[in-house]
Parts: C-alpha cells; sequence; structure tokens
C-alpha cells in the first residue's frame, strides 16, 4: 500500500493535473482524445434526444387520454375549503386586527374587499345568466357559445349592506365589519343535498382560551339573506364549460363585537356533504379567524 | 545480545544470585517478579470499543448525513423563532437523520465486533506450569509467575516456559519449528556450541516444545524479553494497512460524497441566485445530500462482506477482518511458508534403495498400502531391519485409528519408519515380540548409529541377529558385503559407486537418508546365553552386510500441488519462505510446482553448461533459490531484480526479520501480497502483507493473533477457495453498488427540478430514506449470492491502481444512463397522477410559491377547481407514494440488469439465484406495506395510491431491461472496441 499513499509534493499534483486535462503524448483532451469526445457527445446527445422523445410521448399520451372537463379523480376534494375575504395571515392564520380611530389600519381591508368585488360588478357578469330557480342548475349539453355551459350571475348588489356600494367601508370604522365568505369549486359538486348550503359564524369555544367566555352570543347579519348559497350556481362544470363561473358568495356582518379583546370566530358552511371536522384541515367547509378591534 | 551461553554454570549463579540445586527463595523471587512484571507477553494493544464505535459514527457517509441533520436543526431552530407551523418538520428530519447515521454505525459495529469474537477464543489459553526449585523445594507454579534466575526442570512433551540456559541435559531434543521453521528436532546439550545465542545448543527458547529427555536450566529471560517476545513486538511494531477493499470504499465515498457536496452546493447557489429564501436554500441542499448519499450501502456492504467470510468459514478459512474477504481475491503473490502449509509437518518415508534400484513409496497423508514390489528377499531382510532397530512405540489404545493419524513416542525419523513398517507389514509391535531383543546401542551423534541383537522368531535358527542403521556413510564403512535379491554379494567398488550415486540422487532430492545392514552372529560364537554387553561392545559391528536405504521427507500435502496450479492459473505468483534448507526447500517446491519442473536456477544452468555462475545470463533462468545468508548482503535493488526477473522464486533460511524484508519487497512492486505461516517467526511478516493467513492446528497464538485470516485445516488448497470467494464478492460489490448507485438520480432529480421548474415536490426526504434503507436493503444484499460470470481464476488478479471497484464507466452508466431512465419514468408517473386528480403539467410549471403558500386555501387546478393547502400538501404526499413506487418497480428491472455485467440475464439464469426473488419480493412488499399499511400515517407522507399508477413506469423498467440487454450484446460482440470500453464497468 506504500505506494498508493505516498504524499505526492503539490507541485506534482499540478502537474499530474496539467497532464490529466491535456495529455501531448496520447492526445488526449481530459482523459479522452479529440475524436473520442465527439463520439461519446454524439452518443450522449442521441441518448438524451431519445429520452427526451420518449418523455414527451409519455406525456402526450398521456394528455391524449383526459378528460378536457373534467379530471378522472377528485380524490383530495370531497369536501369544498372555504376561505374569507379580506384574507390578511398573520403568524397564527387569518388575523383582522384594527385600530377605529385609525384609518390607515382597515384601509388595506377595504381595498382587499373592494378589488375581490370587480369580478362581481354587473358588467364582469354581463355574459351570465339571471337564476330565479332555487334547485340544481344540471346541463347536460352545452347551451352555452361555443361549446360552454350557461352560469349564474352574482353580483355584488346581492350582498346588499356590505356590498360596498352603499358602504363603500364596509362597516369598518363603525367597528361593524362585513367579511366576505367564498366556498371552494368542485367540478360536479352537489352541495347541500337539495336544501342550500348556509353560513353560520360562531365564536371558537376552546377550553383554555379566553375567546369563548364571552356568553354574548355572536350577532351577525348575513347577506343574502339566511347566508345561503343559492342551489341554482350548483353545480359547477368546470372551467372549459363554464369560463364566466363565479362563486356565489355570503357576507357576514359582524355586530356585537367587543372592543379591545382578541376574539376567535369561525365561520362553517352547514350543508349536507360539507365536512367541516377534519383535524388535519383547517379550511375544509370552515374558516377560522382573529378579529380585535380597538379604538 | 547475552552472552549468557558463554558463561559457566558458577559464574551465571553468581550472576543471577541463585543456585543450581536450591532456586531462588521465594522473597527474592517476589522481589524480581515485582521487578520485571510476569513471564507472559504483552498482548498487543487494543483499541478501545468506544473509539471503535464512534469511529463507526464519524466513517464514511456519515458526516455528510451529520452535517444535513445539523443543517435541520438549525432550520428548526431559526423556524422555530420566527414561529412557522413547519418549523417541527425540520427537526424530525435532522433527527431520523442522525438516527441513520447512530443505528448504521451500530450495526457495523455489531457487524465488527461479531467477526472479531470468534478469534477472542483463540486466545484463550490454558494456563501453563512449571516445575520451579525454590527455597531448596521443587514446585509447580503458574509460569507466569516465573522469574529470572529460577531453576526449571523440563521434561519431553512440555512447552518452555521461558528462555532458558541448560545446565543439565539428558537426550534433549526441542521442537524449534515455531521459531525457525526447521521441521526437525534438535537436540541440546550444557556446552556452549555457537557465537549466536540462537544457534547454540544451550539455550532452549521461550514457546518452544521439549520433545523428548530431560534439561535442567536457569531462567535468563522472561516475558516481552525473550526471543520470542522480542518477536512478538516486532509484528506489534508493523502498523495495520489499509486493505484494498477499504481503500476502493474510501475511493468510492469520496466520488459520492464529491458529488453531492458539488451538486448541493452548485444548487444552492442557484437556489439562493434565484431569489429563494437563504432557509429554503438550506433545505434544498439537505435534500439533495439525502438523495445522493447511498445511505444504507455501507450496511449492505457489510453484510455482504460477512456473509462471504460465513460462506469461507464453511470450507475452513476463518475471516478475522471482514475487509480481509476481499483482499484474498486481489491477492498477486502469496509467500507461502513450507512446513506445516505446503507440506503435512511428519517425516514420511520417501524413497526406498534396494537390489541396486530407487523405489518410490506412498507420501499421502491416508497411506493404507504401499505399491512398490515387495518380492526381493532384500526388501524382507530390509524390513525385518526397520521393524526392530527401532525405538518408537504407538502410544495403547489407538487400535481403530488409521495409522497415520496414531500418536507415536519417538523422534521424527523413527516415527516415520514405525508408521512405515506398520503400513507396508502389519503389527509391527507382535514382529518385536517374536523377535526378542537382547541388546540395544541407542543412537548418539558420535557413533551415528543405532544397533540392536535380537532373537529370531524362526524356532529352527538358533543365531542372534544383529541389525543397524545410521547415517549411510558410516554404515557403509562398517559392511564388507552387500544383498542383492537376497544374496549376499562381496561389496566392489562398483557397488559401492553405485550407492554413492544413489545416495547423492536422494540427498539431492532433499530427503533425510538412513543406511540399513544386519549380520546373523554364527551360533557356535553366540550360543543363546552368550553375554551380550553393549559398553565393551563384545560383538561384531564391522563386515555387516548392506541391506539398503531408505530416505524420509516432510512431503507435500497431496491438494497442494493442484492448488498451485490454480493459482498460477489465476495469475497469482506463489513463493516460498522457509527457514528450512534450500535443498529440502527446492525439492518441495519442485514438488509442488512452485518451481515447475522444466525451469532452472542461475546454478541449475551453470552446472548444466559447465561454467561459472557469474557468466549466466539470469534473464535464463526462470527460477530462483535464495539462501538467507545471500539475502543478508543484498541491496534492495537486488532483491527487486530477483522478484521482478524471476517467476519461480524460492527463499530458504530465512529469518522473521528477512521474511519482513521480502514481503516489503514484493509489495514495492505494487502486489497484493498474502503471507501465510504458523510460527511465531511468521507474525511480523503476517502483520505487514495485505492479508495475513496463519494456520489454524500448527498455528502459534502470535500467528494468529497477527494474521487476518485462519485456515482452520491448515490446508494451502483453501486458500484458492478464499481467493475465489475474495474475487467474486470484488464483482459482486460492483454489481451492488451499481445497483445502488442509479437510483440516486432518481431521487436527485426531482430536487433539481423542483428548484428549477418551481414544480410542486415530487419526492420527500423521508420518502427517500424509505427506499434507501427500506425496499432497497435486501435486493442489495442479494446481488451477493451472484453466481460467477465466467472462470474468475482464469483472469489475472485484479491491478489495484486501474481496476477500480466504483469506475468511471460504473458511474456514468448508473448516473447518466439507467439513473435518468428511471428518473423519466418517474416523473411520467409524477405527472400522470397530478394530471389525474386535476393539475395538468402546464399549471405545475412555476407554480411552487403558490402551491406552498399557507395562505391560499383556494388555489385553482387547471380544471377550475379549487384547493385548500391540505387538499394540496396530500396530492404532494400521493405524488411522493407514486414517485416511490416508480422508483421501486423500476429497481426491479435495475436488480435484474445487475445479475451481470457483460453475460446476457438468459444466459446467466434468471432463476438460480433464488435470493435475488426473495429481494424483489420485499422489495414490492416493503412498498405495498408502505403505501397501504401505513398509507394513514400522516408523519411518513405516504398515502394508499390507487392500483394503476403501479403500472406506469413499468414500460420504463423493461427499457431499461431490454437497454440493458442491448449494452452487453455489443459488449460481447465487440471486445476492446469504443462501446465496450465506456460501456463496461
Amino acid at each position: 500500500m506504500a505506494t498508493l499513499s505516498e504524499k505526492k509534493t503539490c507541485s506534482e499534483r499540478m502537474e499530474n493535473f496539467r497532464r490529466f486535462v491535456w495529455n501531448p503524448e496520447t492526445k488526449q483532451f481530459m482523459g479522452r482524445t479529440l475524436i473520442n469526445w465527439v463520439w461519446i457527445s454524439l452518443y450522449y446527445l442521441a441518448f438524451y434526444v431519445v429520452m427526451t422523445g420518449l418523455f414527451s410521448l409519455a406525456l402526450y399520451s398521456l394528455m391524449r387520454t383526459l378528460n378536457p372537463y373534467e379530471p378522472d379523480y377528485q380524490d383530495q376534494l370531497k369536501s369544498p375549503g372555504v376561505t374569507l375575504r379580506p384574507d390578511v395571515y398573520g403568524e397564527r392564520g387569518l388575523e383582522i386586527y384594527y385600530n377605529i380611530s385609525d384609518n390607515k389600519t382597515w384601509d388595506g381591508f377595504v381595498t382587499t374587499l373592494q378589488t375581490f368585488l370587480t369580478a362581481y360588478t354587473p358588467a364582469a357578469q354581463h355574459l351570465n345568466i339571471n337564476c330565479t330557480s332555487d334547485t340544481y342548475f344540471i346541463q347536460d349539453t352545452f347551451d352555452g357559445p361555443n361549446k360552454t355551459k350557461l352560469s349564474c350571475k352574482f353580483t355584488s348588489d346581492m350582498l346588499q349592506n356590505c356590498s360596498g356600494l352603499t358602504d363603500p367601508t364596509f362597516g369598518f370604522p363603525e367597528g361593524k365589519p362585513c367579511l366576505i365568505i367564498k366556498m371552494n369549486r368542485i367540478i360536479k359538486f352537489y352541495p347541500g343535498n337539495g336544501t342550500a348550503p348556509r353560513v353560520d359564524c360562531t365564536y371558537v369555544v376552546s377550553i383554555c382560551s379566553n375567546y369563548g367566555d364571552d356568553s354574548r352570543p355572536l350577532e351577525v347579519d348575513y347577506y343574502p339573506v339566511n347566508g345561503t348559497f343559492n342551489l341554482h350556481y350548483f353545480p359547477y362544470y368546470g372551467k372549459k364549460a363554464q369560463p364566466t363561473y363565479t362563486n356565489p358568495l355570503v357576507a357576514v356582518k359582524l355586530l356585537n363585537i367587543t372592543r379591545n379583546e382578541e376574539l376567535k370566530i369561525v365561520c362553517r358552511v352547514v350543508g349536507t356533504g360539507i365536512i367541516s371536522d377534519n383535524v388535519h384541515d383547517p379550511y375544509e367547509g370552515k374558516v377560522e379567524f382573529r378579529l380585535k378591534i380597538e379604538d | 545480545i547475552q552472552d549468557d551461553h558463554k558463561l559457566s554454570t558458577e559464574e551465571l549463579e553468581e550472576k543471577y544470585g541463585t543456585s543450581t540445586s536450591k532456586g531462588l527463595s521465594s522473597a527474592r523471587a517476589a522481589e524480581i517478579l515485582a521487578r520485571d512484571g510476569p513471564n507472559s507477553l504483552t498482548p498487543p494493544k487494543a483499541t478501545p470499543e468506544i473509539v471503535k464505535f464512534l469511529k463507526q459514527m464519524v466513517g464514511g457517509f456519515s458526516i455528510l448525513l451529520w452535517i444535513g441533520a445539523a443543517f435541520s436543526w438549525i432550520s428548526f431552530g431559526i423556524q422555530f423563532a420566527q414561529g412557522a407551523e413547519s418549523a417541527f418538520d425540520n427537526l424530525y428530519l435532522g433527527v431520523v437523520l442522525a438516527l441513520v447515521v447512530i443505528l448504521t454505525g451500530i450495526f457495523a459495529y455489531y457487524q465488527e465486533a461479531k467477526s472479531t469474537n470468534i478469534m477472542a477464543s483463540f486466545s484463550k489459553m490454558i494456563p501453563q506450569q512449571a516445575l520451579v526449585i525454590r527455597d531448596a523445594e521443587k514446585k509447580e507454579l503458574s509460569a507466569d509467575q516465573l522469574v529470572v534466575g529460577d531453576i526449571v526442570e523440563i521434561k519431553g512433551g512440555d512447552r518452555i516456559p521461558a528462555d532458558i540456559r541448560l545446565i543439565f541435559t539428558q537426550g534433549c531434543k526441542v521442537d524449534n519449528s515455531s521459531l525457525t521453521g526447521e521441521s526437525e528436532p534438535q537436540s541440546r546439550s550444557c556446552d556452549f556450541t555457537h557465537e549466536n545465542p540462537l544457534e547454540t545448543r544451550n539455550i532452549a527458547f521461550y514457546s518452544t516444545t521439549c520433545v523428548e529427555g530431560t534439561a535442567t536450566g536457569i531462567v535468563i529471560n522472561t516475558g516481552d524479553r525473550t526471543i520470542i517476545g522480542r518477536i512478538a513486538s516486532l509484528a506489534s511494531g508493523v502498523g495495520n494497512e489499509k486493505t484494498p477493499i477499504a481503500i476502493e470504499i474510501e475511493h468510492f465515498v469520496f466520488l459520492v460524497a464529491g458529488v453531492a457536496i458539488s451538486i448541493g452546493v452548485l444548487f444552492f447557489v442557484i437556489s439562493v441566485s434565484m431569489r429563494y429564501k437563504f432557509l429554503d436554500s438550506i433545505i434544498f441542499l439537505i435534500g439533495i445530500i439525502v438523495a445522493n448519499v447511498p445511505e444504507g450501502l455501507l450496511a449492505t456492504v457489510t453484510v455482504s462482506l460477512s456473509l462471504t467470510a460465513k460462506r469461507m468459514a464453511k470450507k475452513n478459512c476463518l475471516v478475522k477482518n471482514l475487509e480481509a474477504v476481499e483482499t484474498l481475491g486481489s491477492t498477486s503473490i502469496i509467500c507461502s511458508d513450507k512446513t506445516g502449509t505446503l507440506t503435512q509437518n511428519r517425516m514420511t518415508v520417501a524413497h526406498l534403495w534396494f537390489d541396486d534400484q530407487i523405489y518410490s513409496a506412498d507420501t499421502s497423508e491416508d497411506q493404507t498400502t504401499q505399491p512398490f514390489d515387495q518380492s526381493s528377499q532384500t526388501w524382507i531382510a530390509l524390513s525385518k531391519i526397520v521393524t526392530l532397530c527401532n525405538r518408537a512405540e504407538f502410544r495403547p489404545g489407538q487400535e481403530n485409528l488409521p495409522i497415520m493419524k496414531r500418536v507415536v513416542v519417538g523422534d521424527a525419523s523413527e516415527t516415520a519408519l514405525l508408521k512405515f513398517a506398520e503400513v507396508v507389514l502389519g503389527d509391527v509391535m507382535d514382529i518385536r515380540a517374536r523377535n526378542k531383543k537382547v541388546a540395544e546401542i541407542p543412537f548418539n551423534s558420535t557413533n551415528k548409529f543405532q544397533l540392536s541383537i535380537h532373537e529370531t522368531d524362526d524356532p529352527n535358527d538358533k543365531r542372534f541377529l544383529l541389525v543397524m542403521k545410521g547415517a549411510p556413510e558410516r554404515i557403509l564403512e562398517r559392511c564388507s558385503t552387500i544383498m542383492i535379491n537376497g544374496k549376499e554379494e562381496p561389496l566392489d567398488s562398483e557397488k559401492a559407486e553405485a550407492f554413492q550415486t544413489a545416495y547423492m540422487e536422494l540427498g539431492g532430492l532433499g530427503e533425510r537418508v538412513l543406511g540399513f545392514c544386519h549380520l546373523y552372529l554364527p551360533e557356535n560364537e553366540f550360543p543363546d546365553t552368550y553375554p551380550f554387553d553393549t559398553d565393551s561392545m563384545n560383538f561384531p559391528t564391522s563386515n555387516l552386510c548392506f541391506v539398503g536405504l531408505l530416505s524420509m521427507i516432510d512431503p507435500p500435502r497431496s491438494t497442494v500441488p493442484d492448488a498451485v496450479s490454480k493459482c498460477r492459473s489465476a495469475g497469482i505468483k506463489v513463493i516460498m519462505v522457509t527457514g528450512d534448507h534450500p535443498i529440502t526447500a527446492k525439492a518441495i517446491a519442485k514438488s509442488v510446482g512452485i518451481v515447475s519442473a522444466t525451469s532452472e536456477t542461475v546454478e541449475d544452468i551453470a552446472k548444466r553448461l559447465n561454467v561459472p555462475v557469474e557468466q549466466v545470463d539470469r534473464r535464463q533462468a526462470t527460477a530462483a533459490v535464495v539462501n538467507g545468508m545471500e539475502l543478508k548482503d543484498m541491496s534492495l535493488q537486488q532483491l527487486d531484480e530477483i522478484l521482478c526477473n524471476h517467476s519461480e522464486i524460492v527463499f530458504a533460511r530465512t529469518s522473521p526479520q528477512q521474511k519482513l524484508i521480502i514481503v516489503e519487497g514484493c509489495q514495492r512492486q505494487g502486489a497484493v501480497v498474502a503471507v501465510t505461516g504458523d510460527g511465531v517467526n511468521d507474525s511480523p511478516a503476517l502483520k505487514k502483507a495485505d492479508i495475513g493467513i496463519a494456520m489454524g492446528i500448527a498455528g502459534s497464538d502470535a500467528a494468529k493473533n497477527a494474521a487476518d485470516m485462519v485456515l482452520l485445516d491448515d490446508n494451502f488448497a483453501s486458500i484458492v477457495t478464499g481467493v475465489e470467494e475474495g474475487r467474486l464478492i470484488f464483482d459482486n460489490l460492483k454489481k451492488t453498488i451499481a445497483y445502488t448507485l442509479t437510483k440516486n438520480i432518481a431521487e436527485l432529480c426531482p430536487f433539481l427540478i423542483y428548484i428549477i421548474a418551481s414544480i410542486p415536490m415530487p419526492i420527500g426526504t423521508i420518502t427517500i430514506l424509505f427506499i434507501d434503507l427500506g425496499t432497497d436493503i435486501i435486493p442489495s444484499v442479494a446481488l451477493a449470492y451472484e453466481k460467477a460470470e465466467s472462470d474468475i481464476m482464469n483472469r489475472r488478479p485484479r491491478n489495484k491502481r486501474k481496476d477500480r471497484l466504483v469506475n468511471e464507466q460504473l458511474a456514468v452508466y448508473s448516473y447518466l444512463h439507467i439513473g435518468i431512465m428511471q428518473s423519466v419514468g418517474a416523473f411520467v408517473t409524477y405527472f400522470t397522477v397530478y394530471a389525474e386528480q386535476g393539475f395538468l403539467p402546464s399549471t405545475l410549471l412555476g407554480a411552487r410559491v403558490y402551491w406552498e403558500s399557507n395562505t391560499i386555501n383556494d388555489f385553482e387546478d387547471s380544471y377550475g377547481q379549487e384547493w385548500t393547502k391540505y387538499q394540496r400538501m396530500y396530492l404532494q404526499w400521493t405524488g411522493y407514494t407514486a414517485f416511490f413506487v416508480s422508483i421501486t418497480i423500476q429497481q426491479v428491472a435495475d436488480l435484474i440488469i445487475r445479475k451481470t455485467r457483460r453475460n446476457s440475464i438468459f444466459q446467466q439464469g434468471l432463476f438460480r439465484n433464488k435470493v435475488i426473488w426473495v429481494g424483489i419480493f420485499s422489495q414490492i412488499g416493503i412498498a405495498l406495506i408502505l403505501t397501504y399499511g401505513l398509507g394513514h400515517v400522516t408523519a411518513l407522507n405516504f398515502t394508499p395510491l390507487r392500483f394503476q399508477y403501479w403500472f406506469v413506469a413499468v414500460p420504463f423498467a423493461i427499457l431499461i431491461w431490454v437497454y440493458d440487454e442491448v449494452r452487453k450484446l455489443f459488449i460481447r460482440r465487440y471486445p476492446g472496441s469504443w462501446w465496450d470500453k465506456n460501456m463496461y464497468y
């Protein structure tokens, strides 16, 4: 082993490395002659071209098998998620903290809501039809233009006091803020089994927290009335079938919020087939948020 | 150097303050014992267990994984301080990485400890007793209590308890073979016969055995100061060399770690410059390291080696150091001891000369008859002398044992003659009883003959028969007639010439020759009642009738010539290194094929051409016999020249230091040297060798301690088996490593694509660990059971500088060919799973930031559906599982193609190695359990996968197999071509 472990001097190492990079005797560059390098490069070029070809072929045939209107499986989408606007996340989730007297603290919330509702102006909704039936809007054929299906109109004025039309500040300065609840779209999902699902907001009752000791029930105004998602917005047929579809919304106006106290509130969507007790997923069928209004 | 052998008894008594009659006083002995320490050899310093254990914890890839764990904990600390929810994932990852290192470390330590324990049982020695005179009384003492100045008594069969200057002897002979390698017992006396204490007759050495006679002596050296002790400390001074396989593994670890670190750092820089958060970049770095490091591989290598070690143990090769398993395979020179390894270590009658003709006797280990012509009357006379003129006897109670295995009381030559006679004639004891002995003169060095007078068993013949044996020339001097075909004829000069020729010829074979003669005493001169007196010798001892010669040798083991020729065809040079005489050494070397029949030494050529030795062209001589005395005066260059120029070399009369020099010389040639030996004198060379092989039966403890391997049956042929196993395991380790490295690319690509294309993470770090330490372990061990592809004993030993375990071709083929195919297959599965759940590849590209954001719970897929964070995470885990399953499925194909490197799988047989199938089923079984059994345990990131996703990668698995078959086909079809050079690993 003595021969292998012989310590080489630095110059010897450099010399060895130089010979590796270019060996004038064998005309080898990095251990290969030029022609050898050409061959090996050509081989790898061909190999990787073929591999890329195979990969593209595999993906192409995959795409061919897919239905353009709906996915093959909805294994994870058994029940819709629920989100809140304004969506301001702090360290512990959604946090809506502001000071009534300082309009800088709530301007952001108002802007978010206004921006969010621009998709619900009559102009934005002009391609959608007015629906009046309170049952599922089932379409087996493509009745819309360009092989699409029709979508029902949802305009912001349906949110009445929380539409931002009558009160552009959404009640924030009064300490009675409007929040908007949205349910996630799932293709061919029929919520509520014939009964319109509705939003229900309560304080979170927790053993080791001070949020729930407020014995007063949470007073909420729901818009539209009763906080329901009308059934004619369901089912959803997918982006390709309903390109102009917009989610129905429910606005909640919190009326009796204790000032200067952090409150934890949960808004559930109540209806058959909507699960809101998944321990792993805090946003499935419900949305929780903390609220603190200072003055 | 001591001069105790030159001193007289009185001077010695004075020097050591002792008395030959009374010995030391107990008090004085205790004092000296306190000063010198006990009379035992200091065992070699063992590495403390804790150091061995810690070495396992930081060796190999462990450092990289520790770094990974440290990074995990650092990022946990930072994230925890920031209050992020996902912080604990990093804590767990760090813990898992640390656990992986600790568990594999414990495993490796356990494996090593297990193989060391086998050896520990060897060194257990029965405490030796010594008979000492102390306080004017004879006492039995434990030998380690002996001190300088003690008077000890020794009798036949005892082991010499210390270095002893003899002051009284009676027919004492010692067996110095463990010290010098001489197989003949040496006689001891009180006389100072040689300047060199090693050669003089009046010193007996520690650990040698007293074969016969009795002696009394003064202890002059104890413990480590004895000659043996000094040799043993010479051995411990020789450092342990790294084994070739350790160097290969180091090279491999270096290579893989180099790849891991450079890719890791490269992508760390890329991700930082792509404005990923610093913390994220560190987490990517950990992922890249984990993906690149084959965590289970070193454990697999250990298991493979210990499996081979077990297989070798069954074939009587006990491996002390696991890595030595492979060393034997890469051996290019074997320096073999003669006595006991190549030979049977027992004198046996090899030739007979009578009726002016040489007969050969059977010298094999289990002879039952002798085939030579026994019809001559001369043979009957000769056999009578052999039987009667012999003091050796079988120990009683061994009638059922084969003759060759029976224990005999008597010296080596007499034993040989006794056994020879027993085989040819049958019950020797009965013949002796029928021919009653009336007088006897035992052998002594002045007479050089042995004589006895017997009654005959023929009741009609009242004559006495005088029989004599001894040194042939002395016996011939006493003869006036010679028996030819049963008739006495006068011994004329022509017959004497024939005797000389035969004597020279047998002597030239390295054999010890004895002459035999007899005389029937005339009845009238020596009646029944004649009082024979051996002191006055009142009977004739000249004008006898010469009958014949017998020659004896320590014959080679019958399996050795075949083993030597196998070594030859395997490209291994066998060199004999012995302490024995050159003539004997050369004769044995010739008979076992170490020196082939046609080759000549320089001296032979000189003799044939009748020119002085100096004029012979040294290059013409293929063989060389080098004497220790010549070696002493040689420069290193001259030694190198001999080792280079001669293919067949015998070193005779070598000392322990010279053995060391020879081994070093061979290593200077770049050879991997195996040394076999049994004596203490061999232990330094055993230690110095790349692999030391000690004899299990004849070997001394010092030799076994210094060796890496022990031959339980002392049989040189077992080495050949070992070489074969060693070569096989090297080939199979190549396969194992190629198999294991391949999937590293499939584990690494996800991270690279993730960073560059910002797709959701295709595979998790924990999932990777489940492949490396779960599904892949049993299959990679299974490759150790693969049979050889061709006759591995017909190729040259590997060149340790060129034939690396992991060469460029292996790495490139695994990484850039098969690894890429696996990655493509796994990515197709990944995209299929996402697409069928709603995320088309186009949506995934660049989606990473939003995908991973905790604040987006309505992430839109390609169909317009909206996903919460958890729903996306669950899909991501399904992706992990799918990626994992694809890699597993393709690793099945990888396992099958790795069965061979050159031959087609169909030549090798798909079902010959059953363990491979165990591997495949375990692989799939573990994957099934992980996906469906543990699919609901969130922390493991597995989900119950839809069944059809198991088959997405199958076409790619088939592609891998086909591609590799094509590769092998071209390699076989066009050997030496560009393809062969680039594709054969």
